[in-house]
């Protein structure tokens, strides 16, 4: 059955490229028509690719190519995934589809497939279509999938589902016991992201490139612009200052590249971070750092962006999903299931859990789900070490960005004036998931 | 302040082309009296095919490739609509479909390394892997980049900037002084009449919608190589349809194009400078919808007969001739 699919997988290349080298093809039109008409329900997100771990080995002999199969043990455990975007553009998707591509790796005895490009709406359908294919596990990676996957579960109480970046599981008791919700949240590495732009500033002004003004991208900035704040004032008595420019899209390179030309140009910012689905943000510093003589720096975003801005590439936030696909993998696949409610941070899903010394720390490697970016020899060797330092704490949650501590020991003030953390509080899940203000540096108005 | 003014104004001129190649390649279709609502696909194929040709040859043979390629979309588009005589906002629709899901397919990993390699054996891993490719340099003019705002707004960009300029100029010495371009404007006009007359109806057409195709595709290759070259599925965010409206704003005045395109790309770079100046939280919202509000107006104002007389909307715009 996974032969069947890979061949007329290959099929399906071959066809596509013989139209598209060949041209023409009177039957594009009438496929365009078709591809009208179908369009508004944007039909069948298609093709759905098969890809499964190696079990066939070749060993060529003297005379005869002899193939064996090793042997599975008992029972394949089969995984189905949901994508919002194509596998093949940078961010999002692309990162979900390594994290994939890892966990199948690890754990060997595992088939998984995908449907990528799915539309909320069709979420529903497209679960389904993924568990009559034999899926003991369906894994949707967008926040607007999370009633279907509910729904879905409701109606398959002996399969498995995971929800990406939502809040609803049977852990948290607001969906079936067969669904768990699962996250890997970024805003401790936006502080330090925010540490290594208040080193470097030389404007003492910070930018930020945003796509909508949700909960999720609100702490995001504030936990950016703390950490900013943080390092400039310890370096200059001054405050930061930080403006934000929302471009209402997920992808869109035109307008992050006008949003982002306008916090340089306009207010004068030197150290962009940016949260779109593009690593346009990075390519503009680039240009400015190497063609306008305008020093200007920026970050790495889900994945390790530095080829696009190799001279403006400060550090970043990489996310790795593989760990908390494998967990799922070996709890369905030995019967251990439970629902939980996972939101990885800093210190999750890591071999070594403990706190090292910042000349020993992992900050820039890959360990657990959250990976800091290459820290850019340009950040002064103190604040590397601050930077690492952080890291480290953060690991056993000693220090948390939402805190007096991340703050230089002043209370956390609104735009408002209004003391949001003060003393020893630290924000917890329910003021990090509704965040709806902007911390005092911040000049720009969050829209409502 | 002046240097702010200024920045917005390049802006506008950096993102107004798009708007502006695209307008003046439909501004030709349309005064032969073909509609092209495929402008939106054939952006998105020349955008896909600029990133898959600068990274295999070089930005010389992506303009090349672009320009062909848009051409012969154009003519599929004509083969369609002039010589078979479907509904033209059908076609055009379909075409803009067709061009969202082919231009995606091209690009995506797999094709655009095979074509890449077919294309230039030696290309390296990293090019083939890659989701950018090389802007085109920009040209600053020596001496007029100087003069104060005018200078950088129009002078410091790239080589496309200034063909689109070019291009805008000689489309309207074409389509008002030249007897081609009176024979172009009477087959939009009165097609049965220019028949009679011994124009070749049919052949104007055809020549129209190529040279619709080639600059639609021009624009989209401008968003990518000439403005931000990054590439991702659907990039051109219905810009296409935007220049659709920039057409009847100008109505149908390749000059006016200009103007119009760099008030919707100025608007475009307003829209983040105004969210930092703190102008009300909530007017981005209200500039995002500027260019479609200006769309449907246009559109609405078009629907009313005293009004097409009034701005000279050719009259045979949308209706495929036939001889009796």
């Amino acid at each position: 059955m996974e032969k069947k699919s890979r061949i007329s997988r290959r099929k399906f290349l071959a066809v596509s490229t013989g139209a598209a080298v060949g041209g023409v093809a009177a039957g594009a039109v009438v496929g365009g028509l078709a591809g009208y008409f179908l369009g508004s329900s944007q039909a069948a997100p298609a093709v759905t690719r098969t890809v499964t771990s190696e079990v066939t080995r070749t060993v060529t002999g003297p005379g005869a190519t002899v193939t064996t199969t090793v042997q599975a043990p008992a029972k394949r455990l089969k995984v189905g995934y949901i994508y919002v975007g194509p596998v093949g553009d940078y961010g999002w998707t692309f990162a979900h589809n390594d994290g994939r591509k890892f966990a199948d790796t690890a754990y060997k005895n595992v088939d998984s497939f995908y449907i990528e490009s799915v539309p909320e709406a069709q979420s529903a359908g497209a679960i389904e279509s993924l568990i009559n294919q034999g899926a003991d596990l369906v894994i949707t990676t967008s926040f607007g999938y999370m009633d279907s996957t509910a729904e879905v579960a409701a109606k398959y109480p002996d399969k498995y589902f995971v929800h990406i970046s939502g809040y609803r599981s049977g852990a948290a008791g607001n969906a079936p016991q067969n669904m768990s919700s699962a996250f890997a949240e970024f805003y401790q590495l936006y502080y330090l992201n925010g540490l290594a732009a208040g080193a470097v500033t030389q404007t003492g002004v910070v930018g930020y490139v945003a796509a909508f003004p949700i909960p999720e991208v609100v702490r995001h900035i504030n936990a950016f612009v703390l950490g900013a704040n943080y390092a400039y004032k310890k370096r200059t008595g001054r405050n930061i200052k930080a403006y934000v420019s929302w471009l209402f899209s997920w992808f869109d390179p035109g307008k992050a590249r006008e949003a982002a030309v306008a916090l340089i140009e306009q207010s004068n910012a030197d150290v962009l971070a940016f949260t779109e689905d593009t690593p346009t943000t990075l390519q503009v510093a680039e240009e400015y750092t190497t063609q306008k003589g305008r020093r200007v720096w920026s970050f790495s975003h889900y994945n390790d962006m530095s080829s696009y801005g190799p001279n403006a590439h400060l550090t970043g936030q990489i996310v790795h999903w593989g760990p908390i696909y494998l967990d799922f993998y070996r709890m369905v696949a030995t019967g251990t299931w439970r629902t939980v409610d996972i939101w990885t941070r800093i210190g999750d899903y890591m071999p070594y859990r403990w706190r090292r010394s910042p000349e020993q720390s992992t900050a820039g490697q890959v360990d657990g789900t959250l990976q800091l970016g290459k820290l850019n020899p340009a950040i002064p060797s103190e604040w590397q070490l601050e930077i690492k330092m952080r890291y480290e704490e953060m690991k056993e949650l000693l220090f948390e960005p939402f805190s007096v501590d991340g703050n230089l020991g002043e209370p956390i003030r609104d735009q408002k004036g209004e003391v949001r953390i003060k003393g020893s509080e630290r924000a917890d899940r329910d003021m990090l998931w509704n965040m709806d203000w902007f911390v005092e540096y911040i000049e720009s108005e969050l829209p409502r | 302040m002046i240097e702010l003014v200024e920045s917005v104004l390049v802006g506008a001129v950096a993102s107004g082309t798009v708007f502006l190649l695209a307008s003046l390649g439909e501004t030709v279709a349309e005064r032969a009296g073909v509609l092209n609502l495929g402008m939106e696909g054939m952006m998105i194929m020349g955008a896909s095919l600029s990133y898959i040709f600068t990274n295999a040859l070089g930005h010389g043979w992506a303009i090349t490739a672009v320009l062909l390629v848009g051409a012969i979309l154009g003519l599929l588009h004509a083969l369609f609509t002039v010589s078979l005589r479907l509904n033209q906002v059908v076609v055009g629709l379909a075409f803009t479909v067709l061009g969202l899901g082919l231009s995606g397919l091209l690009a995506s990993n797999e094709i655009r390394g095979r074509i890449i390699l077919a294309l230039n054996p030696e290309a390296s891993p990293a090019v083939i892997a890659s989701q950018e490719a090389a802007k085109l340099p920009p040209i600053p003019i020596p001496g007029l980049v100087n003069i104060p705002i005018i200078g950088p707004m129009i002078f410091s960009h790239n080589i496309l900037v200034y063909i689109s300029l070019i291009l805008a100029g000689g489309l309207w010495f074409i389509l008002f002084k030249t007897s081609f371009g009176l024979s172009l404007r009477s087959v939009g006009e009165n097609p049965s009449m220019a028949d009679a007359l011994g124009v070749n109806v049919f052949l104007i057409r055809y020549i129209a919608m190529a040279i619709c195709g080639a600059l639609g595709s021009l624009a989209g290759a401008y968003l990518f190589i000439g403005y931000q070259p990054f590439w991702v599925e659907g990039m051109t965010q219905g810009r296409g349809f935007i220049s659709l409206a920039l057409v009847i704003l100008a109505t149908w005045n390749p000059l006016r194009a200009i103007l119009g395109a760099y008030l919707f790309g100025g608007v475009e770079a307003l829209q983040f400078r105004l969210q930092l100046v703190g102008v009300a939280a909530q007017l981005p919202y209200f500039l995002l919808m500027l260019p479609y509000i200006v769309t449907i107006v246009t559109l609405t104002l078009l629907s009313a007969e005293s009004v097409r007389k009034r701005i000279g909307v050719p009259a045979a715009l949308g209706v495929p001739y036939s001889r009796e």
